[in-house]
């Protein structure tokens, strides 16, 4: 499948590659097909690009890289859409977001992939998390979920 | 908005898969048990829109807004997965 992107041209994506967002994403309901590509310049970046709107990508990590002692714990009944049981089992990858130029991580919803269905889905993890927890090269430690 | 009364242990249908049934009541604290395909998801709405908002603000984000993402990055670790960078087809 080919995709015009606004922010990194045509690209090809393999069908098998699709992830599937069955619910799409609060605040994008509609974009229900995603395709997965890594940064070509930073190996700890992804992008999460809708194959149906050209001009929607999301820049996703992978949280225990930036935050080393983020434990998410998921609701079951978050985790049951996506046929997942364990969510050792799964992908998790965190969106980065922008605050007056400060990237930020939110880790209070996390998107959570099934590999090997291919289908994805945005959960709301338990306890109090930053929706946009900042990134610094000074890191102070996450505050323990209660 | 359709205002209905209901005490504990009642329950509303909305549509003809969705149930919304009155667990608890104390005080001015209302407990809901939801039923409803696994699909449709179901959030607190403050929660939810603050989601909606969050991805719209990062769907903003260009490659150049993050180019710098990689000095906040500790050491790649090979285990379970879980820290390992996405996959998928370069760009």
């Amino acid at each position: 499948m080919r995709i015009n992107t606004t922010r990194f041209g045509r690209i090809d994506v393999d069908g098998g590659d699709v992830l599937a967002f069955p619910s799409g994403l609060p605040g994008l309901e509609d974009c229900r097909e995603w395709a997965l590509l890594a940064d070509s310049e930073n190996d700890a970046l992804g992008w999460l690009q809708s194959t149906t709107r050209p001009d929607i990508a999301l820049a996703v990590v992978s949280p225990r890289r930036f935050v080393p002692d983020y434990q998410v714990r998921i609701p079951r009944s978050e985790l049951t859409p996506l046929a997942i049981d364990d969510i050792r089992h799964a992908q998790v990858v965190v969106v980065v977001g922008q605050n007056a130029k400060i990237l930020t991580l939110n880790l209070k919803a996390p998107i959570v992939i099934n590999l090997e269905s291919r289908t994805g889905r945005q959960v709301v993890a338990s306890g109090e998390l930053p929706m946009q927890y900042e990134l610094s090269t000074e890191r102070p430690p996450l505050k323990k979920s209660a | 908005m359709l205002v209905l009364s209901r005490q504990r242990d009642e329950s509303i249908m909305i549509g003809d898969n969705i149930v919304v049934t009155i667990v608890d009541i104390r005080g001015d604290k209302v407990r809901l048990g939801i039923n409803a395909p696994s699909e449709i998801p179901v959030h607190r709405q403050e929660v939810y829109e603050a989601i909606q908002r969050e991805n719209l603000r990062a769907s903003r984000l260009e490659p150049n807004d993050t180019q710098d993402i990689g000095k906040f990055a500790g050491r790649s670790q090979q285990n379970n997965g879980q820290s390992r960078p996405p996959e998928g087809p370069r760009r």
